[in-house]
């Protein structure tokens, strides 16, 4: 997704007016007027005249405001990438009650059927990565991933 | 000669010497399969050597990236694409001996190169670091704060898009770093009330972010399949490999030496290293009208470049804390997780860690060879894996690596929305090099430039006092008035380029 340099510009800008904002709250040392805002606040400026800066180039470029990429066009590309922040939140909500042994084959299977298009090599593929990863992560390096269900079953 | 024995002694045990080998062979794949980055690489080696002993984990890394960037010779020699970046630069040239029928002699002069340029690298930085450690241990917190701001002012430099564009990138990785409690008065900054964020934003899942999900999200959209590579005769890598390296023999030693330069450059990497090289050598050449029709020099020069300043990079990093390129900005992100703070003190109180960490790199260059060999006879294999499999396979690898440092599925979010952001920042142009110099850089530069200023008592003459602060202050002072002379002639030319429309 491309942005004109004026969009991108003002979120800066607004971005570095909030920090400015919350620094002015911050203590200072006793005889000095420095403290913890001190840095924040000097990088706020010069995100800010950056932002400024790229709001005026932006302006005079005659760039649309927003555009897709050529090469993420089409549903079947945006699809693809959806799945990418789909899977990462769909992990973080579902790993603990449901466990990562009976989570991740499903999930994996999925996103694999839906890049490949092959859902019966998908599944397959997905419970050997599955069972890679935990061999690695859990077995070799001690991470508790989640056994969720599993739990009870096991102890 | 005991230290280097003793340092020897140590890389080469059983286990250390095991988790070397096995991170080269993890190299040489990523660096041999395309869309898959030397830099992500070692993003996603970060989790793992979390459980690891500095020794090792330092090992892994440099073992794991010197190794990709020889192996992302492989794919561009065969199908003309490159595996990783610093490969780019004569990747057509490359391919042009493939089609003449010198593809192994090009890959073979590719290998030897890289151990060259390697090598050499780590003489400069075992020759060069502990005397620019030995003249920094009088540095005060001027000296510090300006080296800093002069290291993400060069990053700023030498990236190829805006200067405003490289100056936000790294407003942001400031901003980044000053998440969590402050070091001057112990305050809590910006946690939104987050138990999570008081210790400040976890590295680990920011770079798998910044690295891996960006990628990822580029390359599940389109997937590419890759053509069959050739078949490869090993023995034909071996004959003639000698002869031609013999008779660009100046071409090597000055781009192994330039290489470890401008590796030593921050923000300047092996993929700025190799295009440079590639262009002097062209023009110090006796026949460059031979350049670009499947001629060794090039590659022989690039090659020798890119490798040289991975070790070149190491320079500033273990002298200063201050990383020469994006690896080992992750480098020093490790470095401090094990509670190691590079700086030249390591240099007097860690002469062990150091001599292991040189070790290391005439070990993974001297490996290059046998095993660079074993990944060229298997690259078939690896270049037929299918893309549309692998990239799924490793966002989950990027998942379980982002929580396993500390176990909390907050740091998940943190990768999450660091690699969305990271790649919208992308798509409209801003480089990523100068945030993740700044997130790691941050602490160094607000914790001096806080002392300076309250040692100062506000008096900014101070920080042109002392001759070396001063010397450092007005090279930084220079280079910023350089990047606002170049954006300004940027804009007074894009509004020149344009004026014959409007007209």
């Amino acid at each position: 997704m491309r942005m004109n340099d004026a969009v991108t510009g003002g979120i800066f800008v607004l971005l570095s007016a909030i920090i400015l904002f919350a620094v002015r709250g911050f203590p200072t040392l006793p005889d000095q007027p420095y403290g913890p805002g001190t840095f924040p606040a000097i990088i706020a400026a010069v995100m800010m005249v950056g932002g400024l800066g790229l709001i005026w180039s932006g302006i005079r470029s005659h760039v649309p405001l927003v555009e897709v990429a050529d090469w993420m066009r089409g549903p079947a590309t945006l699809h693809r990438m959806v799945w990418v922040p789909g899977f990462v939140i769909a992990y973080i909500y579902l790993s603990k009650p449901v466990g990562f042994p009976l989570l991740v084959p499903v999930l994996l299977g999925a996103f694999l059927s839906v890049t490949t298009g092959r859902p019966a090599r998908s599944a397959l593929i997905a419970l050997l990565g599955t069972a890679a990863l935990w061999l690695l992560f859990a077995y070799t390096l001690r991470v508790p991933l989640p056994l969720g269900l599993l739990t009870e079953v096991i102890y | 000669m005991d230290a280097v024995l003793t340092a020897f002694a140590e890389v080469l045990q059983p286990q250390v010497f095991f988790i070397i080998v096995a991170a080269s062979a993890y190299g040489l794949m990523i660096g041999s399969i395309p869309g898959l980055t030397a830099t992500m690489g070692t993003a996603l080696l970060v989790p793992i050597t979390f459980f690891l002993d500095p020794i090792p984990a330092i090992g892994a890394i440099v073992a794991a990236t010197t190794m990709a960037i020889f192996a992302g010779d492989i794919p561009g020699a065969l199908l003309r694409i490159p595996g990783t970046p610093a490969s780019a630069a004569y990747t057509d040239e490359a391919y042009r001996m493939r089609e003449k029928g010198q593809v192994e002699l090009a890959l073979g002069v590719n290998m030897v190169c890289s151990t060259i340029g390697g090598l050499v690298g780590v003489a400069v930085l075992i020759f060069a670091a502990p005397q620019i450690a030995a003249v920094s241990l009088g540095f005060s917190s001027y000296e510090y704060f300006w080296l800093a701001l002069l290291g993400l002012s060069c990053a700023i430099f030498v990236s190829s898009s805006s200067p405003v564009k490289g100056v936000l990138s790294l407003c942001v990785g400031l901003m980044l770093s000053t998440i969590g409690i402050d070091v001057v008065m112990g305050v809590k900054r910006f946690t939104f009330g987050d138990t999570e964020l008081i210790g400040g934003v976890s590295i680990i899942p920011v770079l798998i972010g910044m690295f891996a999900i960006t990628e990822i999200l580029r390359k599940v959209a389109r997937p590419s399949r890759l053509p069959a590579p050739p078949p490869v005769r090993l023995g034909a890598m071996v004959s003639g490999v000698g002869s031609t390296i013999w008779r660009f023999k100046g071409g090597v030693a000055r781009s192994s030496l330039m290489g470890s330069v401008i590796g030593a450059l921050p923000g300047a990497g092996a993929d700025i290293a190799a295009w440079i090289a590639y262009a002097i050598s062209k023009k110090f050449s006796r026949s460059p009208e031979k350049f670009g029709t499947g001629y060794p020099e090039g590659i022989v020069s690039a090659s020798s470049a890119n490798n040289a300043a991975l070790s070149g990079a190491y320079v500033p990093s273990l002298v200063f804390g201050i990383p020469g390129d994006t690896i080992t900005a992750i480098l020093i992100g490790v470095l401090l997780m094990k509670g190691i703070t590079p700086g030249p003190m390591v240099f007097v109180m860690d002469t062990g860690l150091v001599n292991a960490i040189f070790a290391v790199f005439v070990l993974a260059n001297l490996l290059m060879l046998p095993l660079g060999l074993a990944a060229v006879y298997g690259s078939r294999r690896l270049l037929g894996i299918p893309q549309d499999i692998l990239f799924p396979i490793i966002l989950l690898f990027c998942v379980i690596g982002a929580f396993a440092a500390n176990n909390t599925l907050f740091d998940v979010w943190v990768m999450l929305v660091v690699g969305l952001v990271a790649f919208l920042l992308e798509e409209n142009d801003f480089p990523l090099a100068p945030m993740i110099l700044a997130l790691i850089l941050g602490q160094l530069v607000e914790e001096n430039f806080m002392k300076s200023i309250i040692k100062a008592d506000g008096h900014l003459a101070e920080f042109f006092a002392r001759p070396i602060g001063g010397t450092l202050g007005v090279l930084t002072l220079t280079l910023w008035a350089l990047l606002i002379g170049m954006s300004l002639h940027r804009a007074w030319r894009g509004r020149h380029a344009e004026k014959p429309e409007t007209e």
